[in-house]
């Protein structure tokens, strides 16, 4: 029973403490004023990091979200399921559906306030947490930090409390309804496990993520990955929902050996099958998550990367400051160089306005140097072109702010194919931009050779313009930083959020531990030794981390599957990238997490003698 | 008999569990009356359907055919909220295995009955209640610390706090010693004397022949009716179903 309450409140604890500090960062990242004394670049540039933050922050936000919807909804609804008994005893002696269900709301309500209650100071360490961790991920400025509201307090009281309720509420309404008989010899509707509601959550998500994946190659780069990346939402919730269809098939299937604890592992994982896809619900979460996400990130990078390989066509690359596109052009042997200059700038459409990347470019060179079929011969004069990095309309006109300089209105004359690698909005021809914002612009020189050059001597005359290196290394570079950022990505928006789903795998452990004390004691009263029985509930608990773990991969798999369609359509070419390193990382940790948490917990549950466990009859 | 001696009258009733091949006629076309006042005891084989009829007979149960009538209140067509209803006022039930709530003391199970029908149940009713089973001294243990023959005494107390029309009780000393289970049936002869219709499941002929009657079921059916037979011929009589017909 205390397990039981300390396993619920655990749960809203930790989902409100989530919630509460994703949501703080996110407002204080929105709220960000750039420090005083900045120039107007400088300032947009700020303004551009703030925007990709809050981005990450909602996109954080809403996987915290989701995942105390999930853990605390689902641990609730397990705590109910395994007091039936005592539900239908009190039904016995004359308590009434009502009685029941509003006893159980009136709980959920308090354990769900009194977890707010200590949500909210865990809340302020966990947002310290979150802060320092997207300090050093490089994601905000140094010295952010998450700033306090009164309002979150209403916030954080009502996401405890509507979580818990919900939670429990189409649990106590399962519980007010079976036949008290029936839930106490538990037969008939009461041991039925895949009920209604979980036919229709599973079918109802299941088209969602099919959705999703059927939907996500005609979202171009960008929505197409967004689509991909939130296939493992609906996709686990499916799977959680259907798992107890699965868990027990799976858990036939395994190799649990044909001796007498196998037996017995095999048996209870049939009769068990509530607890069993109770344990396995956060898990599923957990590997659809972290795994499909990571897959289908790394598939997009790896994506991205090929595209770009496929695309540039250079022998070298300058990286420089400033208008050096003349001086790199005239170093004897460089056939055609393609000088990019960065700017920052702003789009401003109606009241809103957004920050966007612009390169200013020579139309012809950047043409060759990015494989563009047809060129650019329009964007001349006063023209521009929506770049790789797509968020430009690819015609009509845009009023286009640039540090201290308002162009006004311009038309948008041609447009470079959206790419999985992104890059810039938005492609300006020489001459639009005054030089005075161009001197201390970042440069990239893409740099061809004349046939018969001297590759040794160029790279010298370059060198005394800026930095050089053979086009091979800087797209390795620019590869290894792109995935670099896509694995910092995942760690913060994963990062937390996987650890809560963990302990959320933990708690559902020990929630269906604490019934079982009579079950291990009269398997001992049996003729089974201590060590068998712990044997027995260790080789269960793997064959339901296992099941747990490829029904999370199947979710998993929808995310790859969208990813690798998307990349096809956007690309050409279809690319899947599986991260081992990290599947192999989830599966040991899953692995040995639920075994010691299944050790102990049977452990301590088998140390009195069996006979007094079995004395104590309620 | 009339209907206005019977506490509860069973006409033609079925249950069957399972479908098809794997279907057991657990009841079968049972038709019976339970007298008011009286004791009555209902025996059989193992699987003969004794604990689906009492079931069936207290409401726990829904029939497939038929009609059961507590006094003139037909179960059969009552709402859950009806049951309900009956199981606070007119309907106790006790258990083979007691079926008490672990975290409770004796006397708040006592007690539970009544504060679940939205009463304030009085300590002199909860502590006169358990001296009639003779626990006065037990009010605040619970469970786990008393013997098996207390804790079915606090069953009955529980079962009887709320002066019910019926008390039903399936096996109440199949899983006590024959001392402790004297001392219930003890207890439910007192009941029964003193105007308590009591219907009871049993397999023990010591326990059938402290009834006022016995009722023999075999395969869902009653097969024979004794009245103030000794405990020599009940098990004389439930040796021969067992045997064969
Ligand atoms: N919930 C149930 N599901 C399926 N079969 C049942 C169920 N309850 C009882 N039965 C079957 O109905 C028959 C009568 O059972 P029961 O009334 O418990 O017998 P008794 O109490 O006389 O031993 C038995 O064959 C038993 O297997
Ligand atoms: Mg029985």
């Amino acid at each position: 029973m205390i397990a039981l309450f300390a396993g619920s409140l655990l749960s809203v604890t930790l989902g409100v403490a989530l919630v509460q500090s994703s949501l703080l960062l996110l407002i204080t990242a929105a709220t960000l004023d750039p420090p005083p004394g900045l120039g107007a670049a400088a300032r947009m540039e700020f303004a551009d990091n703030v925007t990709a933050a809050v981005s990450m922050l909602g996109i954080i936000l809403g996987m915290a979200v989701f995942l105390a919807g999930f853990i605390i909804s689902s641990t609730f609804a397990f705590t109910v399921a395994q007091r039936r008994r005592d539900f239908a005893l009190l039904r016995l002696v004359g308590a009434g559906r009502g009685q029941v269900q509003r006893r159980l709301l009136r709980e959920a309500l308090l354990l769900g306030a009194l977890g707010a209650a200590a949500g909210v100071p865990v809340g302020l360490l966990v947002m310290a947490a979150q802060a320092a961790l997207m300090r050093h991920l490089g994601f905000v400025p140094a010295g952010f930090e998450g700033r306090w509201r009164m309002w979150i307090l209403g916030v954080s009281f009502g996401t405890g409390i509507v979580l818990a309720v919900a939670g429990a509420m189409v649990a106590a309404r399962r519980a007010a309804r079976v036949q008290p008989l029936e839930a106490l010899r538990d037969t008939g509707a009461a041991a039925r496990v895949m009920t209604a509601t979980r036919w229709i959550a599973g079918l109802i998500f299941t088209g969602g993520a099919l959705a999703l994946i059927i939907v996500a190659p005609v979202g171009g780069p960008g929505g197409g990955a967004a689509m991909a990346m939130n296939v493992p939402l609906p996709a686990a919730v499916a799977a959680a929902a259907l798992s107890p269809l699965f868990v027990p098939l799976l858990g036939r299937l395994l190799p649990t050996g044909s001796g007498v604890i196998g037996v017995l592992a095999r048996a209870n994982l049939w009769d068990a099958r509530r607890r069993s896809a109770s344990v396995a619900a956060p898990l599923i979460v957990l590997v659809a998550l972290v795994v499909g996400t990571a897959a289908a990130g790394a598939s997009f990078t790896d994506s991205g990367i090929d595209e770009l390989k496929r695309q540039t066509r250079a022998d070298l690359v300058v990286t420089a400051t400033g208008p050096v596109g003349a001086a790199v052009a005239a170093v004897p042997g460089v056939a055609s160089a393609s000088t990019e200059l960065s700017v920052p700038a702003t789009i401003v459409a109606g009241e809103d306005s957004e920050a966007v990347s612009a390169l200013v470019i020579d139309p012809a060179a950047y043409a060759r140097a990015h494989s563009v079929d047809g060129g650019l011969t329009a964007l001349q004069g006063r023209a521009v072109a929506a770049g790789p990095g797509g968020d430009v309309p690819s015609s009509g006109t845009v009023n286009v702010t640039l540090p201290d300089l308002d162009l006004g209105a311009v038309p948008v004359v041609a447009a470079v194919p959206s790419t999985i690698s992104g890059g810039a909005n938005l492609l300006l021809p020489p001459g639009l931009v005054p030089a005075g914002l161009l001197a201390d612009a970042p440069a990239q020189s893409f740099v061809t050779l004349a046939p018969g050059a001297s590759a040794d001597q160029v790279r010298a005359a370059l060198g005394r313009i800026g930095t050089v290196a053979d086009a091979g290394t800087w797209l390795r570079d620019d590869a290894a930083s792109r995935s670099d950022v896509n694995n910092k990505i995942m760690v913060a928006v994963m990062g937390l959020g996987g650890l809560y789903a963990l302990i959320g795998v933990v708690n559902s452990i020990v929630i269906g531990a604490a019934a079982r004390r009579r079950e291990f004691a009269a398997a001992r009263v049996g003729g089974l030794t201590r060590g068998q029985v712990l044997r027995a509930a260790l080789v269960e608990s793997s064959a339901v981390t296992v099941a747990g773990v490829l029904l999370g991969g199947v979710a998993a798999a929808g995310a790859l599957i969208a990813a690798a369609r998307t990349t096809s359509a956007v690309t050409g070419s279809t690319t899947v990238s599986l991260p081992w390193t990290l599947i192999g990382a989830v599966c040991a940790v899953a692995l040995i997490v639920t075994g010691t948490t299944s050790l102990i917990t049977s452990w301590s549950a088998t140390r009195p003698a069996p006979i007094t466990q079995l004395a104590a009859r309620e | 008999m009339t209907r206005e001696d019977a506490a509860v009258t069973l006409r033609g009733i079925s249950r069957s569990y399972g479908r098809g091949n794997a279907a057991v006629r657990a009841v079968d076309n049972v038709t019976l009356a339970f007298p008011r006042g009286a004791w009555t005891a209902v025996m059989g084989p193992s699987g003969s359907g004794k604990s689906t009829l009492l079931h069936c007979a207290a409401g726990l149960e829904r029939v497939d055919e038929g009609q059961v009538l507590l006094g003139d209140t037909d179960l059969t067509a009552a709402r859950d909220r009806t049951l309900t209803e009956l199981r606070r006022t007119r309907i106790g039930f006790v258990f083979q295995s007691f079926n008490l709530i672990g975290s409770m003391t004796a006397a708040q199970n006592v007690a539970l009955p009544l504060r679940l029908a939205g009463q304030r149940p009085s300590a002199a009713v909860v502590r006169d209640t358990l001296a009639s089973v003779g626990l006065a001294d037990r009010a605040r243990h619970r469970p786990r610390e008393l013997s098996g023959g207390q804790q079915q005494r606090v069953a009955l107390a529980r079962a009887m706090v709320t002066r019910p029309d019926v008390l039903f009780a399936d096996e109440p000393t199949g899983a006590l010693d024959s001392t402790s289970a004297a001392v219930v049936l003890d207890m439910m002869r007192q009941m029964a004397s003193n105007g308590q219709s009591i219907v009871m499941v049993t397999h023990d002929p010591l326990a059938a022949a402290r009834a006022d009657a016995v009722i023999f079921l075999r395969d869902g059916r009653v097969v024979d009716r004794l009245a103030g037979a000794s405990a020599g011929q009940v098990a004389a009589r439930l040796t021969a179903l067992e045997v064969g017909p």
